[in-house]
């Protein structure tokens, strides 16, 4: 095993932002099929393009949300979350 | 989990489009800082172009999208379409530890291990320069009629470095059949090209240093990305091949690197040799090549910056690119 190049002073950069870039590139591979899977059904006439892309009426996904973003930021507050040692 | 054929072509267009805005924006960005200050050490912006260098090429060979683990999922059939190929192979190739030691562009394996590198070789280099796009081929017939305006209606021609034929195609196209060779180490390269040529050119493999022709063999030697993936002594030996076999008035052309002698380009250019896994970059910029060419019995040497698509020479073209170069002589 040949140790990879780093770039960055803190090589822990180095080796993030590769995780940063994989999540990057799955994300538009979900919305490039998302978009296709959108245009197949809309041509079937399953799907209302015009009602999925306009503003929500009310707030429909509010609880999934916020528990979405609780559960990404709880990381910040480094408190653990089972007794054990410091 | 297999990677269907959409997933695929998705995640490599978006590295496309990162290694693009990394050609468009970061790279003036990059040269604008090292404009004020002659020194990029601790520039956050230049980490990050390095990085990205670095880790594009990687994800574009063997991430989850990688070309390597998509065309292996497809070994069957890619290895089924070259059985018939009419390369000329070796019963047991040597290879040159130069050529085994690294796996040059990150291609897992190199270009020559695997049965299907031809493959992956090819579909990588449709997307090596991002602003070529569609027009890549122009680089090869911008060659080819270079080559045939200082060689006109050669006789027979010999691309060293084949590849899988990318280079050797405009010669048969324009030559018409029978007239044409190209010769690689890579097997699996060889077998592609010569599939794709269906009998409008021979492929045959042998290293370019000690070929098997006759002396005066050809009247048209080229290469095309060669020379800088070799060591010094390996080009040194390449040139005197190449005046070998060329028939006296004969032409040798290769389209390489050579970079421009400011502190900007050079350290971009030997960068990139480091971060593509092309360790021969920077020792083929060292060489003297002309007065090397007028020892092996070359004259009329030309050594030109070589414009690969129009407008990338004129000093207002601001995006980064690779510094070409037509390293062109004539035996006598």
């Amino acid at each position: 095993m040949i140790p990879e190049q780093t770039f960055f002073p803190d090589p822990a950069l180095d080796r993030a932002f590769g995780v940063v870039m994989a999540l990057a590139q799955e994300v538009w591979v979900l919305r490039d099929r998302m978009a296709a899977m959108e245009a197949q059904l809309a041509e079937r006439g399953v799907l209302q393009v015009e009602k999925l892309n306009a503003e929500p009426a009310s707030d429909e996904r509010a609880a999934e949300r916020e528990a979405f973003v609780a559960h990404l930021l709880q990381n910040l507050l480094g408190v653990q979350q089972a007794k054990g040692p410091r | 989990m297999s990677i269907d054929g959409r997933a695929f072509a998705a995640g490599q267009a978006f590295l496309l489009s990162a290694k693009t805005y990394w050609t468009r924006v970061l790279y003036p960005a990059v040269r604008e800082e090292y404009g004020k200050s002659k020194d990029l050490e601790g520039s956050v912006l230049y980490q990050y172009f390095c990085w990205l260098e670095r880790h594009l090429q990687r994800f574009k060979y063997s991430g989850r999208y990688g070309l390597q683990p998509y065309h292996a999922q497809q070994r069957e059939r890619l290895e089924k379409s070259l059985a018939s190929s009419p390369a000329e192979l070796r019963d047991a190739p040597e290879y040159p530890e130069y050529y085994t030691r690294i796996d040059i562009h990150q291609h897992p394996g190199g270009v020559w291990s695997d049965p299907i590198a031809g493959f992956v070789y090819e579909r990588g280099a449709r997307s090596t320069t991002p602003l070529a796009g569609g027009r890549h081929r122009d680089l090869h017939d911008r060659l080819t009629a270079a080559a045939l305006e200082r060689c006109p209606a050669p006789s027979r021609v010999l691309d060293m470095g084949c590849g899988f034929g990318k280079s050797t195609r405009p010669f048969y196209e324009a030559l018409g059949s029978g007239k044409v060779e190209g010769i690689d180490l890579s097997a699996p390269c060889l077998k592609l090209a010569a599939r794709d040529a269906t009998g409008a050119a021979r492929f045959r493999q042998v290293d370019a240093t000690r070929t098997d022709y006759p002396d005066a063999s050809f009247d048209l030697v080229t290469s095309t990305m060669l020379l800088h993936e070799m060591p010094p002594a390996v080009v040194e030996k390449t040139l005197a091949e190449s005046a070998r076999l060329l028939k006296q008035g004969g032409r040798m052309v290769h389209l390489d690197f050579l970079p421009a002698s400011d502190g900007f380009s050079r350290l971009i250019h030997f960068g990139h040799g480091r971060r593509n896994n092309e360790p021969f970059m920077e020792p083929l910029a060292g060489m003297d090549l002309a007065a090397l060419l007028e020892r092996l019995g070359f004259r009329s040497v030309e050594i030109l910056p070589f414009e690969e698509a129009d407008g990338t020479l004129a000093p207002e073209y601001r995006y980064w690119r690779f510094p070409w170069a037509l390293i062109s002589a004539e035996r006598w």
